[in-house]
């Protein structure tokens, strides 16, 4: 069974007593969060392709529709052009759209809409009118979707001035960030991670928080090599960082959170502590969005360097289907990475 | 009641001047001298940009001389800054008559610190908040789709407002145009959609445009009405845009009209000599023939109210003077300095967007040490 055809909406984990915390996982985190800025907002509106009685075709958008009515979360024209362009024009008319595409490889026919109207109205208006709206889509691979349902075209966006990229890896920071991004006065590309929809599982606080962008999470510390990924790939992180720590190597590992903008000073201190840095992502390697971090690195910190910057990426190659798991980093291809910073 | 999908184009006043239907009673010999004088002033606006682009002062610009009967005609059904319109960048004519000051215009084109748009876009390409006149963008028909969107949240909003989005017959071969009337018609929105079928695209005619007879027939795949409305009728457009206005006020949802008019000049400076590359010369003296201002004219005389040469000349001249004088103004308020690069890209300034700017700064004060842009 492929993840787009897992219909079972998730269930929603029982407060802990004490703290108030819940376990959840990170589609039902959207779906929350999405639900909880409806509630708050009445400009706030959902839409897109199935988004309605479908609840969506990973079920992220369960039930809104039963709860908010049909005018407020309602399905649209099969056409990513329409969707995001008449977000745009809600959005400039006063609404706070969050518009979701289905797929991050589906797009395409929005892009125009994304890179010459949301990115740039603000600036091309002198502020006279703004776009703030969040582009909801799932990305990644791990799901045995092909090259149509697993490619990461985050750097297509992160390449665009005006537009902020973000991309959550567990349930806290998927609710922290798009409660920012419906929040924010600016276009936002919310890529979530479909293969961690419901394998990252978490706490999540009861009460109303946010994840500011441009704030990395240090997930573990460490003082030997700087292991640096956002999305999809983060559970590789850690696998190959409890790999490298039954060797007795201390890695600090480090989830981005966001792109646009990215916490530059998190990552140099870290690898000022370290000497080493690793950066991991899934998207094709030519022109990744991790070339510029390492461009930064060895621009900024290259005395505290002891070794050249690593990257792991997907290959330059469209997504393949049989070869899925083969085409990912892979904690695998992780620790042989750090393997070399740590030998060199 | 006005009728959708006529196989001619809408027409109250021949070229001769002589109404072909009854004048409807608003169009009064006053009514119809204001809107002459707009006219007039759009076209001489026209010829003084382009000595503006010839001595160096400005660098683009996009003629709307032929066009003017469509522009201000629709600009008459739009309620000014209730109202909200999606431009194309041929729409100066529409923002000088919905009361876009001069003075902002002129602003835009020659990129001074007066332009409201801070000299970030090219000229020609202006935004006027005021007039709810949205941004112009150059992408072809990339304001469609936000159009639609703008509509459907005036829907949502309650609002007794009306989106009008207008763009080129080249407009309509986009995939963006087709997704924006589809997206609209398929969410009733209050959208008047206008095409300034001026039958050229640059240097691409509309026979090669498109296969359909016309444009305004599309509307129909879209399940809205279609108007096809002589552009160069201004009481037809008038009367035609501020039916369908109310119709969708009324709400019935988005319409589509194809006002069929002419650019009698080039696209841009960038084609200067139009005749010369993909046009007849005798083509264009047919629709100099059907000059809207003229036709205007024609009709005021008819109607035992002339405008006089001295009258005219003297409107002529006040414009030339107006225009000279912005001019002066918007070019005594200096150029933009490059602060304004890196404003309005975000709500707030990002960090690598202060540290860029804190390079930039110190390039631009002499100061700028080694290494790259921080």
């Amino acid at each position: 069974m492929t993840a787009t055809q897992e219909r079972t909406p998730t269930q929603g984990g029982a407060p802990d007593a004490e703290t108030g915390t819940r376990t959840i996982n990170l589609i039902q985190a959207v779906t929350e969060t999405i639900a909880e800025e409806m509630e708050r907002d009445s400009r706030v509106v959902l839409f897109g392709e199935d988004v309605g009685a479908r609840g969506g075709v990973f079920m992220a958008t369960a039930g809104l529709q039963e709860r908010f009515g049909p005018r407020r979360v309602f399905d649209t024209p099969l056409s990513e052009a329409s969707i995001v362009g008449a977000a745009v024009g809600m959005a400039v008319r006063g609404l706070r759209p969050i518009a979701e595409i289905q797929f991050a490889d589906y797009m395409g026919p929005g892009f125009d809409q994304i890179i010459s109207q949301a990115a740039k109205i603000r600036y091309r208006s002198g502020g006279q009118f703004t776009a703030p709206m969040v582009i909801r889509t799932p990305s990644g691979g791990g799901v045995k979707g092909g090259h149509h349902h697993s490619q990461s075209p985050e750097s297509y966006y992160t390449h665009t001035p005006g537009l902020k990229v973000v991309m959550p890896s567990t349930p806290y920071d998927a609710k922290g960030l798009l409660r920012s991004a419906v929040r924010g006065e600016d276009p936002v590309i919310f890529f979530e991670p479909k293969r961690l929809y419901r394998a990252a599982k978490g706490e999540v606080p009861a009460h109303d928080y946010v994840v500011r962008f441009g704030e990395a999470a240090v997930r573990r510390e460490g003082t030997d090599l700087s292991l640096i990924g956002y999305g999809g790939v983060m559970p590789d992180l850690e696998k190959a960082a409890d790999a490298l720590a039954a060797e007795g190597v201390s890695v600090e590992v480090i989830d981005l959170r966001s792109l646009v903008p990215w916490d530059k000073d998190r990552v140099l201190s870290s690898v000022e502590k370290t000497g080493r840095a690793v950066l991991v992502s899934e998207a094709p390697r030519i022109s990744n969005f991790m070339g510029e971090v390492a461009y930064v690195i060895q621009e900024q910190v290259f005395d505290s360097l002891t070794a050249p910057v690593g990257q792991v990426a997907g290959f330059d190659t469209p997504y393949p289907y049989v070869q899925d798991k083969v085409y990912l980093p892979g904690p695998n291809r992780i620790v042989a990475a750090c393997v070399r910073a740590l030998n060199y | 009641m006005i009728q959708p999908f006529t196989p001619e184009p809408i027409r109250f006043v021949a070229e001769d001047g002589t109404p072909v239907q009854p004048l409807p009673e608003r169009f009064t010999p006053d009514l119809l001298r204001e809107l002459h004088t707009l006219m007039l002033r759009a076209r001489e606006f026209d010829r003084k940009l382009i000595t503006l682009l010839r001595q160096g002062r400005t660098t683009f610009y996009a003629q709307s001389s032929g066009m003017e009967a469509t522009q201000v005609g629709l600009a008459r059904s739009i309620r000014v800054g209730h109202d909200w319109v999606w431009p194309y960048y041929r729409d100066h004519t529409l923002g000088l008559a919905m009361g876009v000051p001069m003075a902002e215009l002129l602003s835009q084109c020659l990129g001074t610190n007066s332009d409201s748009s801070r000299g970030r876009q090219m000229p020609h390409h202006f935004a006027a908040q005021a007039q709810n006149f949205v941004s112009i963008s150059s992408s072809i028909a990339s304001q469609v789709p936000p159009a639609a969107g703008n509509a459907m949240a005036q829907k949502y909003l309650g609002v007794d407002e009306l989106t009008v989005c207008t763009f080129g017959d080249g407009a309509t071969s986009e995939g963006d145009w087709h997704a924006g009337l589809n997206m609209a018609g398929a969410a009733k929105a209050p959208a008047m959609f206008v095409c300034e079928n001026n039958q050229w695209a640059i240097s691409t005619s509309i026979r090669e445009q498109t296969a359909s007879e016309t444009i305004h027939i599309k509307a129909k795949a879209y399940g809205m009405p279609g108007y096809y409305v002589d552009g160069n009728d201004l009481v037809a457009v008038m009367e035609v845009c501020g039916y369908v206005a109310d119709q969708i006020r009324a709400g019935h949802g988005p319409a589509l009209v194809e006002c069929l008019t002419y650019r009698v000049g080039s696209h841009s400076n960038a084609d200067a000599d139009a005749e010369k590359h993909y046009r007849t010369r005798e083509e264009v003296e047919e629709w100099l023939g059907r000059d809207p201002i003229t036709r205007v004219e024609k009709l005021l005389e008819h109607l035992g109210h002339p405008v006089s040469a001295e009258e005219r000349a003297a409107l002529i001249a006040s414009t030339h003077r107006e225009v000279d004088e912005q001019v002066l103004k918007a070019e005594a308020t200096g150029q933009p300095d490059w602060r304004i690069m890196f404003e309005d890209v975000y709500a707030d300034l990002p960090g690598h967007l202060r540290d860029q700017e804190a390079f930039l700064r110190a390039e631009q004060t002499g100061q700028a040490g080694q290494g790259g842009q921080a």
